[in-house]
């Protein structure tokens, strides 16, 4: 509990120009927290180097132990008002969130005054209501556990061992290599990208691998099971258990099955190939037909169309009801006899086909060179639908284009047929301006990237959300939980995945996906041992607290987590693991009893930020009142944008960031209600299965437990309508006022004030 | 529904389109930028797009059966804008080239015309023949470059010390110059003849389009009458080929070509005044009828003085030659080379125009200036280079003068292009 307060008042960006910073500081001082204020005092310019030299000499000569900077967002300057970890830090963004954005209404004129006033007692407030963080430090295991011991795991483990930690590199099979091992040669890997293809260089990498002293090999093995947190796992392998502190999972992929490439004559017609077999006749040494001869032309089928027929894109279809019960853990099935045993669905597909296309359209390019280099009198044709080389594998594309035995065009197959020893293809839409038939000796079809992940756990953790990642349905298996805001993290904390498992491609992503799942692993050790958390809250000290008295077991936490991080005895009580927390606070927006707080964000905490908004006892006295719980990592920069870029909104709302919409505990609402507010808004990610939701679940589990609001409002004679969940992105600074003035006015005109107001 | 196509691809064929001028080819991507800023490319089904990938695919039969290769005028505004650098322009004056070298019979004249190394033995032919005549001659006349005077009694000419440069003294006309070139002539005749009979056979093996609203189909020689008066004398397909954006080299093209082709219709006349007023003469006075055939014989009678009006023809028609030599030359010299370039054909046939004019010229001048050591082999190259020039023709690119207007014409007859000068 901060118990000395210092609360600061900037003049400058125009906050002084609309505001008397005097008297705010004036009535800080002397308002409802004057007990606990120390020093409350203006500034022209806060964050100038006088500023902070004040602030810094206030904390010397009176000890303060928290400074409340009135002045902008969060957002801006967190680099300068920061003074040791000894003293705690409250934002007021009187900037952002009370002048720029600031719109007059004419009924009640003068509210920004009020506006300062509520923000400065609720910064003071969350901050007498706050503590510093003191997390248990636990002792970090350094090693590093590669999974799959293939080109992506071999250079991850050489990236781990070259930072100084030691690695245990688990391969399934008995030798080292992987795919790259088995295939001829590889696209362009460097510049100029267009030669014609490119040795793998794989024996070396193995070479490199075996000679590091650093890497210990186990081939022919499996990850048996996954126990603890991370920075102290145990890892069962090959029925030895080892102590690991992080993990990268490179265990690629599987091609795709046969059954998926039927419509393409594959299976039916002897010189019908897949690209995986025909990559192994290349590193053979020879093309050969299913007769044995050179064959004279090579058809390399692109255009996966055929093979799309009433396969949907649409939304998630099953994957969205999600599985009704968790997975039982072992030993628990028997006795529950709920789940006989566990279960993991085989999640492959015809859509897998789509998603390696970028690969298609490459190997396609690729071993149409193979034709020409290792049969060099023969011709190779592709028919794509797309050819799909984005970036700088545009130049391969134009060099095999201007090879005369290459003949490309685009096109949708409509048939695969035999005639004699050749195959025909049929294709529509040709570039050549007719339906054409193509006859040739040797026809190749697509090889689908499909992960390990799709119809294995793979990891096999011992948790009690089971031993596979959760809702991989969304993703068709890849081992991929957020690609393009944080790619290699799983939600798994600790586990980082890495090449083909996660996303198709190449060798030259492949070694950067090494590189950085590698140094996320490293990161992860490297912040579990120091008490913080790896991502994507990095750094922050606090982690949930139990107050294990009053729980009642009702194991919602341990549920909804959606990292996984709680498990449970056998009552139910959960057991944290603070090292596989984000800090998101999932789990106490889940407490019904409120017993899962963290020291500077609790449930009371931001209760008591909440109750400090002054709600005037009618509408006709001032206005209506509504709270606005926004999201800090996309609603509120967006919000802080739109004031930035001179977008004003209503005055009667105020905002009080969260940490993630899962984090709202229905009380708060309550709260509010009770106080008289007449609305509450939520402001957070977009959910379903394209989600932006940082922490995956929150905006999701949020939209769910409103529901339960709603209706504990409506007992209660409130209007459900007056608790209302928005999606907003981070570039939607131009429609957020509006969603804020139209759901004010929506209040205002349609429900009027709260029926609790005034009591 | 169109119907499907089987398709053959031919990588001889790509590889041969790429040595005669199409070496890009292969970097098209079909985006069609070539055929929306062709000035003279059909809305249906245009050219050069189709061209591109029918090559890329190696669609030899599509290719050499092709009407639109006629119909472009090679601006080269397709090949400027192309965003890959594939040279659709290039690649149809390929195929023309093409054309030209299999179109006409005896495939051995096609393939020495196709490249530099047959230009020796093509050049060899006429340098033999009249360097045999000239070392016969020498020896009956006592010199190589011997001068004569007008003998009246034996009604020829005569050598003399200290005489005039006479051509027809060293080279008599009746005897070396005129037998020889009229069997080139017919040659040359039976060489078109051949050729456009195989192209017309081409045309009409190709697929026949409906027209919807299309009157009668005009008869071939309405359309022949037709590219006469609007393509060939007007030419008003070559003038649509430049738009506002084209520079003046460019703009200036179809002028010189107009005056080239101009300055070839003078000399036509000029020859033919002359062929005809000797033989008409000659065959005038063997019936009996003397007198006029004495008037004709000396209409046709060379060397003419300078204010004869066929030899003021003969000036003009140089004068228009070298004019129109200049302006295509200095655009093909300026030509960018990654956007255009310029095949062994264009400069065979560019070369051999200015050696026949330069060389006539200098014939000329050293003739009245009484060099004979100039006059007399500038006169032996000339005669060589108009040999060439005509001999070969079927298989130069000089040939579009008939196949071009075959092609024209022919488009005009299937409504390929419209009858008269509309766009």
């Amino acid at each position: 509990m901060a118990e000395k307060l210092g609360v600061y008042i900037c003049g400058g960006c125009d906050i002084g120009a609309n505001l008397d910073v005097d008297a705010l500081a004036k009535f800080c001082a002397d308002g409802k927290h004057s007990s606990a204020v120390a020093v409350a005092k203006s500034n022209p310019v806060l964050c100038s180097p006088e500023g902070k030299a004040m602030i810094e000499a206030d904390i010397k000569e009176n000890g303060l132990d928290g400074v409340v900077c009135c002045a902008c967002s969060p957002r801006a300057k967190w680099d300068v008002f920061k003074f040791g970890d000894k003293v705690q830090v409250e934002r007021v963004s009187l900037r952002e969130h009370c002048v720029w954005s600031y719109q007059e209404d004419p009924k009640f004129p003068g509210q920004m005054e009020i506006i300062a006033k509520d923000y400065c007692n609720m910064g003071m407030t969350k901050l007498i209501n706050s503590r510093i963080p003191a997390p248990e430090l636990p002792t970090a295991f350094k090693t590093v556990l590669v999974i799959g011991g293939g080109f992506t795991g071999m250079k991850a483990a050489l990236n781990a061992a070259a930072l100084g930690y030691s690695v245990i590199l688990v391969e399934k099979q008995d030798t080292l290599g992987g795919k790259a091992a088995t295939m001829y040669k590889s696209f362009p890997l460097g510049a100029p990208y267009s030669e014609r293809e490119q040795e793998i260089g794989i024996e070396q990498v193995i070479k490199d691998v075996q000679a590091n002293d650093k890497i210990k090999v186990i081939t022919g093995a499996t990850l048996e099971s996954l126990a603890g947190a991370p920075a102290q796992y145990k890892a069962t392998i090959a029925g030895q258990e080892y102590e690991v502190g992080a993990c990268v999972m490179a265990t690629g992929w599987v091609p795709g099955k046969g059954e998926f490439l039927k419509p393409l004559g594959y299976g039916s017609i002897k010189n019908v190939v897949t690209a995986a077999e025909f990559e192994a006749m290349a590193k053979k040494g020879g093309i050969k037909t299913a007769d044995g001869k050179t064959p004279t032309s090579v058809a390399f089928i692109v255009d996966t169309s055929l093979l799309m027929k009433g396969v949907s894109f649409g939304a998630c279809g099953e994957a969205c009801e999600g599985p009704e019960e968790m997975p039982c853990k072992e030993g628990e099935a028997a006795e529950e006899g709920e789940c006989e045993s566990y279960v993991y669905p085989d999640k492959e597909s015809a859509k897998h086909l789509a998603y390696s296309s970028e690969l298609t359209s490459l190997v396609a390019l690729k071993q149409a060179n193979y034709v020409r280099e290792l049969a060099p009198d023969a011709l190779a044709y592709i028919i794509y639908d797309h050819m799909m080389v984005p970036g700088i594998n545009e130049k391969y594309y134009k060099a095999a284009q201007d090879d005369p035995g290459i003949m490309l065009t685009k096109g949708t197959v409509a048939s695969v047929s035999e005639a004699g020893s050749a195959v025909v293809i049929n294709a529509k839409n040709t570039l050549l301006g007719e339906n054409v038939a193509i006859s040739a000796d040797l026809v190749v079809v697509p090889t689908a990237i499909v992960p390990t992940t799709a119809a294995d756990p793979t990891m096999n953790f011992v948790y009690r959300q089971g031993p596979a990642f959760p809702d991989l349905e969304l993703f068709d298996g890849f081992a991929d939980s957020n690609y393009i805001c944080f790619p290699y993290e799983t939600r798994r904390t600790g586990v980082y995945a890495a090449g083909c498992v996660r996303q198709p491609m190449g060798l030259g992503l492949a070694a950067e996906d090494a590189a950085g799942a590698a140094l996320k692993a490293i990161q992860c050790i490297e912040s579990a041992n120091r008490g913080v958390s790896v991502h994507p809250r990095s750094g922050d000290l606090s982690f949930p607290e139990f107050n294990f008295t009053r729980c009642t077991q009702c194991k919602r936490c341990t549920e909804e987590c959606p990292f996984g991080a709680l498990d449970d005895d056998a009552k139910g009580t959960p057991l944290p693991n603070p090292t596989r927390c984000r800090r998101c606070g999932t789990c106490m927006g889940a407490c019904p009893e409120r017993v899962i707080s963290f020291a500077n964000y609790g449930i009371s905490q931001m209760g008591q930020a909440i109750k400090e908004v002054k709600v005037p006892d009618t509408l006709d006295k001032g206005g209506p009142r509504i709270i606005v719980l926004c999201c800090e990592n996309d609603a509120y920069p967006a919000l802080d944008m739109a004031a930035m870029r001179g977008k004003s909104w209503s005055p009667y709302v105020r905002f009080l960031p969260v940490r993630c919409l899962g984090s709202v505990n229905a009380i708060w609402v309550a709260d509010a209600m009770s106080k008289g507010i007449d609305g509450v808004m939520m402001l957070g990610c977009k959910f379903g299965d394209d989600y932006q939701c940082h922490f995956v679940k929150g905006s999701e589990l949020c939209n769910r437990r409103k529901e339960n609001i709603a209706e504990s409002l409506g007992r209660l004679g409130v209007e459900p309508e007056r608790v209302e969940q928005f999606e907003v992105s981070i570039d939607m600074y131009d429609k957020v006022p509006g969603l804020i003035d139209e759901f004010v006015r929506n209040i205002t005109t349609n429900f009027g004030p709260n029926p609790f107001k005034g009591y | 529904m169109s119907t499907t196509v089987k398709v053959q691809p031919d990588l001889k064929f790509v590889k041969e389109l790429q040595a005669v001028g199409g070496d890009s080819l292969k970097k098209c991507y079909q985006c069609a930028t070539c055929s929306v800023v062709c000035p003279l490319s059909p809305s249906d089904s245009p050219y050069p797009r189709k061209e591109m990938v029918w090559a890329q695919w190696g669609l030899k039969d599509r290719l050499v059966n092709d009407i639109d290769i006629w119909l472009c005028h090679n601006c080269g505004t397709c090949s400027t804008l192309c965003p890959r650098g594939a040279k659709p322009g290039d690649l149809l004056a390929a195929l023309r080239n093409m054309a030209y070298r299999n179109l006409a019979p005896l495939p051995i004249i096609g393939k020495l015309m196709s490249s530099s190394a047959g230009l020796l033995p093509l050049a060899a032919v006429p340098a033999l023949i009249y360097g045999i005549i000239w070392i016969i001659m020498a020896g009956k006349l006592g010199s190589f470059l011997p001068t004569f005077e007008w003998d009246e009694a034996a009604h020829g000419w005569k050598a003399v010390s200290d005489g005039m440069v006479v051509f027809g003294g060293l080279f008599p006309g009746d005897y070396t110059i005129d037998p020889i070139f009229i069997l080139v002539f017919l040659f040359m005749l039976w060489g078109f003849f051949a050729g456009v009979r195989n192209m017309l056979k081409a045309f009409e093996a190709q697929p026949k389009t409906f027209i919807v609203g299309r009157k009668k189909e005009p008869c071939f020689i309405a359309c022949l009458i037709d590219t006469f008066k609007y393509e060939i004398l007007q030419h008003t397909q070559f003038n649509e080929c430049n738009d506002e954006e084209s520079d003046e080299l460019d703009q200036k093209r179809a002028g010189g070509h107009k005056m080239l082709m101009y300055a070839f219709i003078c000399l036509m006349v000029v020859t033919g005044v002359v062929a005809s007023g000797h033989w008409g003469g000659w065959f005038l006075t063997a019936i009996g009828i003397e007198s006029l055939g004495h008037i004709v014989s000396a209409i046709g009678h060379t060397p003419m003085p300078l204010y004869h009006p066929i030899k003021l023809l003969a000036f003009v028609g140089a004068g228009l030659g070298v004019y129109g030599l200049i302006a295509l030359t200095k655009r093909r010299v300026n030509l960018d080379q990654e956007k255009q370039s310029s095949s062994w054909y264009d400069w065979y046939l560019l070369t051999l125009i200015w050696t026949i004019f330069l060389t006539g010229l200098g014939a000329f001048v050293f003739r009245i200036l009484g060099v004979a050591l100039l006059a007399y082999p500038l006169y032996y190259v000339h005669l060589i280079g108009v040999f060439m020039l005509l001999a070969y023709l079927p298989w130069s690119k000089l040939g579009h003068l008939v196949y071009r207007t075959v092609a024209l014409s022919y488009a005009k007859k299937i409504g390929r292009i419209p009858m008269g000068d509309a766009k």
